[in-house]
């Protein structure tokens, strides 16, 4: 029995040890937490050398099946403010922010965007399309909502934050009208778009070509046998050149829809990969958002023409 | 204070996981926690279609019914199809998550709905979670109130159910004789272990849940012949493996359940070789018993 308590006061003593462990100091910059890459980038931007802005989500990342680390508690207990998606991109992560809101300034981005811009099915009116991003005017609105949150969480600041929030909407502005030119140059019985699952929703809207997904919105659903033959004949009969995979995504679904394009005499190839929920490498010119969609843009073009 | 509640938490899910598991481990049932985290999917695409909302508690409740739905069918198959336990659990669970694939396709497939992103919650963010009350004092995560509050449950039904429960798993047919409901027993048992483990998904995830269930009770087994000294080494397995998972996820950066989880296997494999019931010790012990029968000869 002795020998019982001993092992049971282990477990306590190493508690004790924990308790006591120190916070680690911050060199006194303002400490940013965001969770995709995109958002990352866009407070990078705003924010420029008077914050130090950390990313959860690294790149290549699903933020649907993101795990967090214990390192990830411990940066959400430092940051001075915490950016975040939201319309359940995060998941269940969603509800952790809505209850760190209470101690700290948290802003899900994709809140202040109008409801009417936004997409749903039509039977779930609730549950919108979080994959703003692509929508290059919408993302705009998010970057200047997120450079008044910061105004306001960093008053000393926020004049700072706001020529450099400027600065940025209107790089914003050029690179919506660069895609735009772009994609207009696909001829318009070309302009289709797909991919494995549906996160191109919005730039379809915004860029007038047609998106079909062979998943749902969740990278998890499964995509049924009729998904699969209905996107064959789709592709057969209006002659598409080229499907694209995600960087995120596994591309194994759409290899089934090419090599069934093939064994109907129809030679469709993949054109590409798409970044669609995560960013390139850090460093690389797909590694920021401007950087990214361009890529993405010039991937389809190419593939199109 | 962080390390603290999460480690609190595991070990919380360790207690109760650990404490049913055990009867579960004699009953030959203990993948009825991973059936569970299958068979919820319908419970959270009808609460989803009834609500039109991913929070979590019409989730929850969701969950919670078609835990219990579950273990009813698993029981029926059993004993209406004479079917082993094993393949009762197996056809229930695969049959309920099949239902809840297609309801989710058909009537809301391009709504992100699945388990992992609206149940399944994440110890690392149990701290963050807190119950602050309108006058700021903050009692502490809100997982720790619920996951104690099922253990003390779960205590509570052991200590009044021992008899109960001990004579119905090991033998049905001296419960019989004795009067003692198998049927009731069941039931009870079931019905805990889906609560305990719905309620533990939504605060920690599947992964630990599955884990906890399985592996102490299974090492407490390779340890004692006895059940009440089972349960207490269950239990003690769990905590450890909560406390030296956490570390081993701090030291890695990396998932905390999946550190946890890591560790109770790592503690298998060491009651595996090196316990009483261990094949070296066998092996030790028919050694000697030669070498004395040389003596002796």
């Amino acid at each position: 029995m002795k020998r019982f308590f001993i092992v049971l006061a282990i477990p306590f003593i190493l508690l004790i040890i924990v308790g006591c462990e120190q916070e680690q100091s911050k060199n006194g910059k303002l400490y940013i937490v965001t969770t995709t890459g995109m958002i990352q980038d866009a407070l990078k931007n705003i924010a420029q050398e008077k914050a130090e802005v950390i990313g959860l989500m690294g790149p290549g990342v699903d933020p649907h099946l993101y795990k967090p680390t214990p390192g990830d508690l411990s940066e959400l207990r430092k940051a001075d403010v915490v950016f975040y998606n939201g319309l359940h991109l995060e998941g269940k992560m969603g509800e952790v922010f809505e209850q760190l809101s209470r101690q700290k300034p948290v802003f899900a981005i994709a809140d202040e965007i109008d409801k009417n811009s936004l997409q749903a099915p039509q039977d779930a009116s609730q549950a919108y399309d979080p994959h703003i991003w692509f929508d290059v005017e919408l993302w705009k609105q998010t970057v200047d909502y997120a450079g008044k949150s910061l105004a306001e969480a960093d008053t000393t600041n926020a004049q700072y934050f706001m020529s450099n929030t400027k600065a940025y909407t209107n790089a914003l502005d050029t690179l919506h009208r660069w895609v735009k030119q772009q994609i207009a140059q696909i001829p318009k019985k070309q302009r289709v778009l797909i991919t494995a699952h549906d996160a191109f929703g919005y730039f379809g809207t915004a860029y007038q070509i047609e998106v079909k997904g062979l998943q749902g919105i969740s990278t998890l659903s499964e995509f049924g046998l009729r998904d699969v033959s209905e996107l064959v004949n789709f592709i057969v009969e209006n002659n598409i050149k080229a499907v694209f995979v995600e960087t995120s995504v596994s591309s194994k679904s759409l290899e089934t829809v090419v090599s069934g394009c093939k064994e109907k005499g129809h030679d469709v190839k993949i054109g590409g990969t798409l970044y669609s929920d995560a960013m390139g490498e850090a460093g690389t010119a797909e590694g920021t958002y401007i950087g990214m969609v361009k890529s993405n843009v010039n991937t389809i073009v190419s593939s199109l023409k | 204070m962080d390390a603290f509640w999460i480690i609190l938490t595991g070990s919380l899910v360790a207690s109760s996981c650990g404490l049913l598991g055990c009867f579960l481990l004699l009953r030959k049932m203990t993948m009825v926690g991973d059936a569970i985290s299958h068979a919820v999917l319908p419970g959270i695409a009808i609460a989803y279609l009834i609500t039109d909302s991913r929070a979590s508690f019409p989730m929850l409740l969701g969950a919670a019914i078609f835990g219990i739905i579950t273990t009813m069918l698993i029981e029926f198959f059993s004993k209406l199809g004479k079917l082993q336990e094993d393949a009762a659990i197996g056809v229930s669970f695969t049959w309920l998550f099949s239902i809840g694939v297609i309801l989710i396709s058909f009537f809301a497939g391009q709504v992100d709905l699945d388990q992992e992103c609206v149940l399944y919650g994440e110890i690392a963010y149990v701290p963050l979670q807190t119950i602050i009350l309108d006058n700021g004092i903050d009692l502490g995560p809100e997982a720790v109130w619920m996951l104690g509050f099922n253990l003390l449950v779960v205590i509570t039904v052991i200590v009044t159910g021992y008899k109960g429960l001990l004579v119905t798993s090991f033998d049905e047919l001296l419960a019989a004789s004795l009067g003692i409901s198998t049927v009731f027993w069941h039931y009870l048992l079931m019905s805990l272990v889906s609560l305990t483990t719905v309620f533990s998904f939504e605060s920690v995830g599947a992964i630990m849940v599955v884990a906890f269930l399985i592996g102490p009770p299974a090492i407490a087994y390779l340890l004692t012949d006895r059940l009440p000294r089972m349960l207490i080494l269950s239990v003690l397995a769990g905590i450890l493996s909560a406390i030296f998972g956490y570390f081993l996820a701090v030291g890695i950066n990396g998932s905390i359940a999946g550190a946890m989880a890591s560790v109770i296997g790592l503690q298998f494999i060491l009651a595996l070789f090196f316990g009483p019931k261990s094949g070296l010790n066998i092996l030790k012990s028919n050694l000697a018993k030669n070498e004395k029968q040389k003596i002796s000869a």
